[in-house]
């Protein structure tokens, strides 16, 4: 499973104040940690960047390659900004993201076959989110077929599903789970990625790891390539690693149906199993899910 | 050769509530069909349909439906006692008084008088405070305390005061009714919660009604779903009956306000939709709701 670091977010006030003020220092940090942590890519979310494109994108890649040597995710929805960082990085980037919307099909695809970097491709449409898996696949043949034809070819494109926190929208969870493993058949040799940590948005804090970390064991049971996460999550890196077989395997027995006896699990375990549960939709979301 | 219409048996079943004491306990709930299958099986306990008192003169109701109570409003022993005249089959008292928006008058009193209703009647009583979250502490833990024994229907018990409230409701005796904002996860983390100190056969749920034009559907959709994942997916904490405190919101609609006839026909289309939802006790406010709504129970019409 490949990590994007997700740390360095425009909604994150360290991060949007270090920008205001060019400051480069808190930034490098977290590109420095995320990297220590065990991430492949670093995200830089840099939002809709009303106010000098080019020259915001340009010093916040250029700080970030300073300190590592990782290449990088560019998130942004703004084309201008996008070319401007595409320009400058010393890695073969990430293109976070296009779409099946109108302007992102003119303006960020033909950025990904001039530049010829890997890109994002989520399912959003012009009409928003599509509910379902029949609509996501729906949408994702016909914008990944547009790819194609501009000769951007399925092992550059990563597809994300966009993943619904769990809180909101459980059955859209399962129908994201459904999506990813039917994925790989629809479009062989297509990547994905997803934003892992929505699935725990609306969650209370302390609560949010295990969402997440199930979660994408469970994605990555179904061929899920990559995720855009917390890098800092030391679990989540291990489980990433293969470190922890056992949590592993009762995500996946789980995942099967299979009966488990909770008293004969550890606690830790047993909030796995729990929240494996939550996650396939056989229990009804709460926030006090691992307390029943 | 002959059709037969599959019929399900489910795994789940919907805890029976015993509320009132002696011969005055009434059983709510306990069905392991979904909301009128009568072809899957039948129920124990019919839906309770309940008239609603207030412990002061309602300033806010309808002219239409205080009418019938015009002459005991300011007494709530006999408002309660007209209320089972008219055929219902027990009695909700609303403590509007203790609102601090409003009376603010003292747990001391309204606990006595809720006593005093209690005692008078020989129904079994639910008994809602004014919904303000710091007061309904207060309230409600003396009306419990005052009432020791009497196993009242006591809430409504949110996530922001659910503690102590529940804390008299089990030193004292008594069920208590979990409340939580139209959400179905919110209801569920509140019985999760409740459930850690309180018997869940002592649990209603009431996941608040709104009116029709209003947004019944999304209080339909909860307690279908409630009913759904109680009885078909044999959830535990999802068990307990439900209760639809509907005539309030009926009646502050233009619509019920704009004449007699057309508030009884909105708060019973309500009222309908409720049952079909699968509600166990329908708090009602006009005796011709009450009516009808029998009247279509029982078949007559």
């Amino acid at each position: 499973m490949v990590i994007i670091g997700e740390s360095i977010h425009i909604i994150s006030k360290v991060v949007s104040d270090a920008i205001k003020e060019r400051n480069p220092k808190p930034i490098q940090e977290l590109a420095i940690a995320q990297n220590r942590a065990g991430a492949d890519y670093i995200d830089l979310n840099l939002g809709p960047v009303r106010r000098d494109p080019e020259e915001t994108m340009q010093w916040l890649v250029n700080a970030v390659q300073e300190v590592v040597v990782l290449p990088l995710s560019l998130d942004t929805m703004n084309p201008i900004a996008m070319e401007a960082g595409l320009k400058i990085c010393n890695k073969r980037p990430l293109l976070n993201s296009a779409s099946g919307k109108t302007d992102s099909k003119e303006q960020m695809l033909p950025l990904a076959k001039k530049y010829s970097c890997d890109v994002v491709i989520s399912v959003i449409t012009d009409r928003g989110c599509p509910p379902g898996v029949d609509a996501r696949v729906e949408s994702i043949m016909e914008t990944v077929a547009l790819a194609n034809e501009m000769g951007i070819p399925n092992e550059d494109i990563w597809v994300d599903p966009i993943l619904l926190p769990v809180s909101a929208s459980q059955a859209e969870v399962k129908e994201t789970l459904e999506f990813v493993k039917i994925l790989s058949d629809l479009l062989p040799g297509i990547k994905s990625t997803i934003g892992l940590s929505n699935i725990s948005n609306g969650t209370p804090e302390a609560l949010r790891g295990i969402l997440n970390r199930t979660y994408m064991v469970m994605l990555g049971r179904y061929g899920q390539y990559s995720v855009i996460a917390d890098a800092l999550d030391k679990e989540l890196i291990s489980l990433k690693r293969g470190e922890m077989p056992n949590i592993v395997d009762l995500i996946y027995r789980t995942m099967d149906g299979e009966d488990i006896d909770l008293s004969s699990l550890s606690p830790k375990e047993r909030d796995y199993v729990k929240t494996t549960k939550v996650l396939t939709g056989e229990i009804l979301y709460s926030h006090a899910w691992l307390e029943s | 050769m002959e059709y037969r219409a599959p019929i399900e048996t489910y795994a789940g079943k919907v805890r029976e509530v015993v509320i009132g004491k002696g011969s005055k306990a009434m059983k709510i709930g306990g069905e392991s069909i979904l909301p009128l299958h009568f072809f899957e099986g039948s129920i124990e306990n019919p839906p309770r349909l309940v008239l609603e008192v207030y412990d002061m003169e309602p300033d806010d109701w309808a002219g239409a439906v205080l009418e019938p109570y015009k002459d005991v409003v300011s007494d709530p022993v006999k408002w309660a006692q007209k209320c089972l005249d008219f055929g219902a089959d027990l009695v909700c008292l609303k403590l509007m008084s203790t609102d601090p928006g409003g009376e603010n008058a003292p747990a001391e009193a309204v606990a006595a008088l809720t006593k005093k209703v209690a005692t008078t009647i020989n129904t079994p009583l639910i008994v809602y405070g004014s919904g303000d979250e710091t007061k309904d502490i207060e309230v409600l833990t003396k009306v419990a305390e005052v009432c020791a024994g009497e196993n009242l229907l006591l809430g409504p018990a949110v996530k922001e005061n659910y503690e102590p409230i529940c804390k008299a409701a089990l030193d004292y005796g008594h069920c208590l009714i979990a409340q939580t904002p139209i959400d179905i996860n919110l209801e569920k983390e509140l019985n999760i919660k409740l459930m850690k100190s309180f018997p869940p056969e002592r649990i209603v749920i009431d996941p608040l009604s709104s009116a029709l034009g209003y947004g019944i559907e999304y209080s339909f959709s909860i307690m279908e779903r409630t009913k759904h994942i109680g009885i078909m997916f044999k959830d535990a904490t999802m068990q307990m009956p439900i209760i639809a405190d509907l005539g309030k919101e009926s009646w502050k609609t233009k619509e019920a306000k704009a004449s007699e006839k057309q508030g009884i026909l909105w708060e019973s289309i309500a009222a309908l939709t409720f049952l079909l939802a699968g509600a166990n006790i329908l708090v009602l406010r006009h005796p011709e709701t009450l009516k009808l709504i029998k009247e279509v129970i029982t078949g007559k019409i």
